[in-house]
């Protein structure tokens, strides 16, 4: 067969084929109409303004890193006139974060950005390593999105600025959709789409320019634009809820390559159905958060979800009901037209602990320290001084307890 | 389907033994049936009359209804549970409170050869006898879709050419050939069935459709819907309420799972004929020759075993959106779903931004099904 022809420029040989389209691109038609649509996506949602002070949601993954080379170059390219920083969470993971984080301080000298990285250690006195350590490998995500998404907000407030840009990417927004519908979650079905994010939850803006853009097709533009970028899953990811949706998609974009893109618009359209008095409404302080499912930082996987049994989970709360029901006799009011269901709304305060906006007294990432404090061995140290002086695991257990006590 | 113990009593009766199980429940065949049967009477409660105060009752309109019969079980169980239903009303008060009529399409794909299908027609005649039974082949699209002409050469674009001389079973058969992949295939068909049977009724003058979609059928149709862009038909195309063409969509067995239609058909003889067993899931095929329908019913038959309550949530997820009807946005030709956006959705993917340079008379879904225009 002969080397086909690239679909744009009819020139240069073709090296891609768009896993969107299936078009057979050379790389620079490739990375110009990947440049290109990424703008299209900036401009037609006017998520800048000039002047605007930027902060990338930097994990030294692929998303983020492409989203950080594409907004340098358009930046330049079409004056933006941005100014543009990287902010890194630093969820305390060894082995998979702090390798990471190299990555995110080499973009910064790369792409001439200043970099400010926020710890959970220094934020709540835990690293997500001894969250683990006291919660087990289960269920951790929830803490992890918990306090990212507070973590990603004071990190942009330290910089001063109120606009954060995340790597989501259109696989991510598909996925999010599916998983949504999955779960009846209507309120997140009405935010989980929308480019900008700026619910009452907080005074930073969030909105994810590579919405449109194919997770194969970062991956692809990473490597024909030689980025440096890290690629290492979170080691504590576990399978959850939105592992079924993944699949699908996974399995959709095999028949119908475009299905990621139609899932996005289905996505869209439906969250405009939505009525509005479910569309504030939510279960607990998790919602009155943005809709990002997944923040800037890392696991890109199900933060802010709780991890396994989720699915049984919801299958016995909606048996029970269905039982329950069946009990029931049920007395209606002939009432004309739909029946409008009145539907608590959340107001919003702010935590008495930490001054975080929060639907609750207490915010939810308190909540969740209360819960971890209350569970810290207080005496861990003694015991182990007792046991085994100057051994390896004291030193050890030294330098853990200086780090939770900072 | 799960065997239960010859000494366990009925929960309903407590007279006979108990052979079926559901939601928790052991039943004997006719509590089964009864247990089912109310679910759907109770879907079908809004079509009986109700007495005004301080008006003279007349004697109302009874609302005529289309039941399109596909032969296969849900749509089959429908009918017999209707039909006991219209008999008992009949037995109670002398009258019902709506008339059916029976439809049956032919599918223009070829079945197994061996099913007859005159065979089931008439058993269909032999065991519903006072209902009206008419049975279309799915080329009278022309008739009942009068600008289908049309609408098929625009869809089809420039690669097909429509041969008025050959007969409408030949044209529709080469129309739908130009479609290529097995999802834009399914969709296409889809489509127009559905015309086909939204004509008929009107010609028939039916107000409603009632379609003989299980809970099951609904999930796989909402998340069939959202993965191929059509979310915004959603509304109506998994929910009961007005469709595009200004007749009734009802989905009277919605609160009903596939699995337990088909126990329903297991203890229950009458229609044991009427049925056409469906074809069973092959395991060996891969899934990048499967539709995304077939994708999704496969997803949500799998996981319906182990969360039949999760799956049967996702398509009252769906019935909960708002309705699109009344929108100001112009219809599709095709499949009658809005071609703009969602009021709302202003910012979003449109027709226009992934389809451009063609001032469309199509929605975005119908859009992506479209033979790709080589160029």
């Amino acid at each position: 067969m002969p080397p086909s022809t690239c679909y744009n420029c009819k020139a240069a040989r073709a090296v891609i084929i768009r896993p969107k389209n299936r078009h057979k691109l050379c790389r620079e038609c490739f990375i110009q109409i990947f440049e290109l649509e990424v703008h299209e996506t900036i401009t037609s949602a006017n998520l800048f303004f000039r002047g605007e002070r930027i902060a990338i949601g930097a994990s030294g993954g692929k998303d983020s890193t492409v989203l950080a080379a594409v907004l340098k170059t358009l930046n330049e390219r079409y004056d933006y006139g941005l100014d543009l920083s990287l902010l890194s969470i630093d969820e305390g993971i060894r082995g998979y974060r702090d390798d990471s984080l190299e990555t995110v301080k080499r973009n910064a000298v790369q792409y001439e950005m200043p970099l400010e990285i926020v710890g959970y250690g220094e934020l709540y006195g835990w690293t997500m390593d001894q969250v683990v350590e006291q919660v087990g490998k289960k269920g951790n995500c929830t803490y992890c999105g918990v306090f990212r998404r507070q973590a990603l907000d004071r990190g942009a407030a330290r910089l001063g600025i109120n606009h954060v840009v995340t790597g989501h990417n259109a696989d991510d927004v598909a996925e999010t959709v599916m998983m949504n519908l999955l779960r009846g979650d209507l309120p997140r079905l009405s935010r989980g789409t929308s480019i900008v994010t700026e619910s009452g939850a907080s005074d930073i803006k969030r909105s994810k320019p590579l919405k449109y853009a194919y997770e194969k097709e970062i991956v692809l533009y990473a490597h024909h634009r030689q980025l440096d970028y890290f690629s290492t899953e979170c080691i504590y990811s576990p399978e959850a809820f939105r592992g079924s949706a993944r699949t699908l998609i996974k399995d959709l974009e095999k028949i119908r390559p475009s299905s990621i893109l139609d899932i996005v618009k289905s996505g869209e359209d439906m969250a405009a159905l939505v009525p509005s008095q479910v569309r504030g409404a939510g279960k607990s302080c998790k919602s009155s958060a943005p809709a990002d499912d997944e923040a800037a930082g890392g696991c890109g996987s199900q933060n802010g979800r709780t991890s396994g049994g989720e699915m049984a989970a919801m299958e016995n709360q909606l048996a029970a009901n269905d039982t329950a029901e069946s009990r029931e006799t049920e007395i209606r009011i002939p009432r004309k037209g739909l029946e409008a269901k009145k539907i608590k709304t959340q107001t919003l305060q702010y935590c008495e602990q930490c001054g975080y906006i929060s639907s609750q007294r207490i915010c939810k990432a308190c909540t969740l320290l209360d819960g971890l404090n209350r569970n810290r061995p207080k005496a861990a140290i003694e015991i182990s001084l007792e046991d085994e002086e100057g051994s390896s695991t004291l030193a050890r257990q030294m330098e853990r307890t200086q780090l939770t006590n900072s | 389907m799960p065997a239960i113990e010859m000494d366990a009593p009925c929960m309903e009766c407590n007279e006979a033994n108990a052979i079926l199980n559901t939601r928790n429940r052991s039943f004997c065949g006719p509590c089964y049936q009864r247990f089912l049967a109310y679910k759907v009477w109770r879907r079908m409660d809004h079509y009986r009359p109700r007495p005004q105060k301080n008006v003279k009752p007349t004697k109302p309109a009874q609302p005529q209804l289309l039941l399109p019969l596909s032969l296969g079980v849900s749509s089959s169980v429908l009918l017999h549970i209707l039909d006991t239903g219209l008999k008992r009303q009949l037995a109670k008060s002398g009258r019902t409170s709506y008339a059916i009529h029976i439809l049956v399409v032919e599918p223009s794909t070829e079945l197994p050869m061996s099913v007859s299908y005159d065979t089931h027609v008439d058993a269909v005649r032999e065991a519903f006898p006072t209902y009206s039974v008419t049975r279309i082949p799915l080329h009278r699209v022309f008739e009942y879709v009068p600008d289908m002409t049309d609408i098929m050469a625009e869809y089809a674009g420039p690669q097909f050419t429509d041969d008025a001389s050959q007969s409408n079973e030949e044209r529709l058969a080469a129309f739908r050939s130009v479609v290529s992949t097995a999802t834009s295939k399914s969709d296409l068909d889809t489509v127009l069935f559905t015309r086909l049977i939204v004509g008929y009724a009107k010609q028939a003058g039916c107000e409603s459709i009632l379609w003989g979609d299980t809970d099951t059928s609904l999930a796989a149709k909402t998340l069939a819907g959202a993965a191929k862009g059509r979310g915004a038909s959603l509304t109506w195309q998994v929910s009961d309420g007005m469709s595009p063409w200004g007749i009734k969509f009802d989905f009277p067995c919605r609160d009903i799972s596939k699995p337990e239609l088909s126990q329903y058909e297991s203890v229950c003889p009458e229609i044991s004929a009427v049925v056409i067993p469906d074809a069973p899931l092959s395991d060996n095929i891969l899934t990048k020759n499967l539709s995304i329908d077939e994708l999704m019913l496969r997803y949500v038959t799998t996981q319906g075993e182990k969360y039949p309550g999760v799956m049967a949530n996702v398509s009252r997820t769906a019935h909960k959106l708002e309705t699109t009807s009344g929108s100001p946005s112009a219809l599709c030709s095709l499949c009658g779903g809005m071609i703009e956006n969602v009021k709302g959705n202003e910012t979003g993917l449109t027709v226009a931004s992934q389809f451009a340079g063609k001032g469309s008379q199509f929605c975005y879904g119908c859009m992506r099904s479209r033979p790709e225009i080589i160029s």
